[in-house]
């Protein structure tokens, strides 16, 4: 019979108490819809009371409504451990923050003359409530582990079934009595939101927060005066504070993306087998590569004569491309009287390989700055460059190593050769004699 | 005038440039100003180099933890770093994003400071070592672009060498070998090789950067003991303290900076904005790419190379060169509105060289 009462008939007293009270002094009584600030009397205890108390209790408050209004929601937070660990450990601390904001708003309210002189009954009894309601909550969190996640099957469904007009008691009933004494608290409140200062929370104002400082003073002229220099002090305290928080929220965001960023680079790439092999082998081909050239530079060096291709591979229209005795790519076609032109492809204008195609003019492009030449006489024609290719010593070798015909810059192929003979040929570049190096 | 004499003139002129008495916290921080004016946005251009400068510090540290400087590996490892080294990637992006804002940062700085008049009496010095400083940030930025080793760099740097040979042909006599000599030296070999990575890469990582260090000390602390400029010609409205009120409005500038840099980095690779595909290795048996080209701001320098004989270019820059180094006693006499004038048709020279280029070349060589 009580729990009916408890449960029951309570809440909806004092839902229906507090929307006609509410109402009532909303519409007759305007401008005691407030918290009956005592700023003014005392202001320095009430930094350290009020600012503490109402971040903790908006906190909480926050996460008990988002927990009945969006069950759904909640319940897929909570759904993942370390969230739930997260709104308990939130939780917890905010609730303490507003116990020790309300500790010492109880203090200063008990302690100093002026706050006792306007000291109403109902305001100690409601500190008193809020005291022992916020100790109930974070007993009942600590005993009876992980509530947010646990009143989402039980305490929401009750207050849902309330609204629905559908009382269901069975969840609440087999409670401890921490908890349900802090259920009935709850009920008590929203039974005194009309009677009390508690209803100042249905008339937030919000403007003041964009609003600039204001301070009330004694209308003297002392007073007027120490105003002016109270407004200019709150009024850079509260861009250098606007600042600082900016700067701080904006550093440690900062701070966070760049070091999560650093850390993974310097800790380096995460081990795959596939890319790391991949890799391996792509760094092997380059090596290769390398060696290769190093082998080219030095057989350079040491050789009279150096393979450039089988005579039966030369090309008319496609040049086969070589590095000379200067390690500088070089062209070899065959030209029309079946001898080979050898010619250097590093463009006499800024040192681009010239390309290896003849156009219909017999002549090559060095696709830099287009400069043309013409690779029988190497001569340019058009465009930027104005010294003819160089030349290359060349030679026929049968397979027999003898040097059938040989071509040296400026002068005349020595030698002739049958078809035959030719197509069994390779060609070489030959050593420049030392001093046309 | 004796020796004596001499020594004595140039003591008092170096003391008026570089006023040591004032080495002090009160007249460096404490009461140094920045006057108010439409100009001021050219007061935040230096600071802003200077932070896009510790941004290729830290990222370019970043970045020596897995570059490798050998013709083998240099691309590999650049490739390792893009592609498999975590938020490499988005390092490497902000490193090549970073030297374009600081380039271009440096080019607006000399452009207002110009305009402003800040090289003034008794700031000659400061205005000179800024000279310095611009060249080696274009010397950073050329070293820097060949140390991917891929084709379009190596061959653009090629390209870049093989000009100060070309310097021979206008030469006389033994002379003329001396650019081709000079060449070799900074490529250490006959052709671009293994040896010009290795100094390139002393140059980028080392020589330059110590460089940078010594002569922007001088620099910033010149700026320092001179305050800033008057930068218009009538008496501004008012000042504003240096510490902290402008420092912190510079921080804001540099935050403001970073935040478009990073997400820059995040978001738009480099390479995206060039037309050829970058990661091709270079390869010393194929035949040169089409589309060679310097990093952008080389272009206003780049073009007219393309499109005039050498030797215009070569007198051009030197007549740069040296006006540029003169500027605080050429431009001693003239009115900051001429210099307003000189210093935006530059800026426009600037921007359309960068900008239309290429339009340009196409349009002069009729193709």
């Amino acid at each position: 019979m009580i729990d009916l009462f408890l449960y029951i008939g309570l809440p909806y007293i004092a839902i229906i108490v507090a929307i006609i009270g509410c109402y009532r002094r909303a519409k007759y009584s305007k401008y005691s819809m407030t918290t009956r600030s005592s700023q003014f009397l005392e202001d320095k205890q009430l930094l350290w009371g009020s600012t503490p108390w109402h971040i903790g209790v908006i906190v909480v408050l926050l996460g008990h409504l988002i927990a009945f209004l969006l069950p759904q929601v909640w319940a897929a937070i909570v759904s993942v451990p370390w969230a739930v660990f997260v709104i308990e450990t939130v939780g917890v601390a905010a609730s303490i923050l507003a116990l020790a904001g309300l500790g010492t708003l109880i203090y200063r309210r008990v302690t100093s003359a002026r706050i006792q002189a306007v000291t109403t009954t109902a305001d100690l009894l409601v500190v008193a409530l809020l005291f022992a309601q916020i100790v109930l909550g974070v007993l009942s969190a600590t005993h009876f582990r992980y509530g947010a996640s646990w009143s989402t099957g039980t305490v929401v469904p009750y207050l849902w079934s309330l609204l629905t007009l559908q009382p269901d008691m069975t969840y609440v009933t087999g409670f401890p009595m921490l908890f349900k004494l802090h259920l009935i608290g709850a009920w008590l409140f929203i039974l005194l939101l009309p009677f009390t200062r508690l209803m100042h929370i249905l008339a937030v104002p919000f403007q003041y927060i964009w609003r600039r400082p204001q301070i009330v003073i004694w209308n003297t002229a002392r007073r007027r005066q120490q105003a002016v220099a109270a407004t200019v002090a709150a009024d850079s305290r509260r861009e250098f504070l606007k600042g600082a928080v900016g700067v701080t929220g904006a550093t440690g965001l900062l701070a966070i993306g760049v070091s999560n960023k650093a850390l993974n680079y310097f800790k380096g790439a995460a081990a795959d087998p596939e890319a790391e092999s991949a890799l391996l082998e792509k760094k092997l081909r380059r090596l290769e590569l390398t060696a290769e050239e190093r082998k080219y530079e030095l057989e350079r060096q040491r050789s009279s004569m150096i393979l450039v291709a089988p005579y039966k591979d030369l090309d008319p229209l496609k040049g086969k491309y070589f590095i000379d005795y200067k390690m500088a790519p070089g062209l070899a076609f065959r030209g029309k009287d079946g001898l080979p032109v050898v010619i250097s492809a590093k463009c006499t204008h800024l040192g681009c390989t010239v390309s290896s195609t003849l156009d219909e003019n017999g002549r090559v492009m060095c696709p830099c700055h287009v400069s043309f030449f013409n690779i029988f006489t190497g001569q340019p024609e058009g465009g930027p460059a104005k010294d003819p290719l160089r030349k290359i010593d060349w030679a026929l070798v049968d397979p027999t190593g003898k040097a059938l015909i040989t071509g040296v810059a400026g002068n005349k192929p020595e030698g002739t050769a049958t078809p035959e003979e030719l197509a069994a040929c390779s060609l070489f570049i030959t050593k420049p004699a030392p001093a046309a190096v | 005038m004796n020796l004596k004499e001499l020594l004595n003139r140039s003591g008092t002129y170096l003391a008026e440039r570089l006023p040591v008495e004032k080495m002090n916290y009160a007249s460096m921080v404490k009461k140094k100003e920045v006057p108010v004016h439409r100009l001021s946005w050219g007061y935040y251009m230096g600071g802003l180099a200077l932070f896009f400068f510790m941004v290729q510090i830290v990222t370019g540290l970043m970045l020596l933890f897995y570059y490798q400087p050998t013709v083998s590996e240099a691309h590999a490892s650049v490739e390792y770093i893009t592609e498999h080294v975590p938020a490499g990637g988005l390092v490497r992006n902000i490193h090549s994003w970073a030297s374009s804002l600081m380039i271009a940062s440096v080019l607006v700085h000399l452009l207002t400071c110009f305009a402003m008049k800040a090289y003034a009496k008794p700031r000659e010095l400061t205005w000179v070592t800024g000279v310095l400083l611009l060249g080696i940030t274009f010397a950073l930025g050329f070293t820097g672009y060949l140390l991917p080793w891929h084709q379009i760099a190596v061959n653009a740097t090629k390209i870049g060498l093989e000009t100060i040979e070309k310097v021979g042909d206008y030469l006389p006599g033994a002379m003329s070998d001396w650019p081709r000599q000079i060449k070799e030296i900074i490529q250490g070999e006959a052709s671009v090789g293994q040896a010009t990575l290795s100094r390139f890469f002393a140059l980028h990582v080392i020589i330059l950067p110590l460089a940078i260090f010594g002569v922007l000390g001088f620099h910033l602390l010149s700026v320092q003991l001179h305050g800033m400029s008057k930068g218009i010609d009538e008496n501004p409205r008012r000042q504003e303290k240096f510490f902290p009120t402008f420092f912190l409005k510079d921080l804001r500038v540099w935050g403001v900076a970073f935040m478009v840099l990073f997400v820059l980095g995040l978001c738009l690779p480099f390479e995206s904005l060039f037309p050829y595909p970058l990661f091709e290795p270079f390869d010393p048996k194929g035949s040169t790419p089409d589309g060679i080209k310097p990093e952008w701001y080389f272009f206003w320098i780049y073009y007219p190379l393309e499109l005039l004989p050498l030797w215009v270019i070569l007198l051009g820059s030197a007549i740069l060169g040296g006006v540029l180094l003169a500027t605080p006693w050429i431009f001693k006499n003239t009115s900051r509105k001429t210099l307003r004038i000189i210093a935006i048709a530059a800026g426009v020279y600037l921007v359309v060289m960068t900008v239309w280029g290429d339009a340009i070349y196409h349009l002069l060589k009729g193709q």
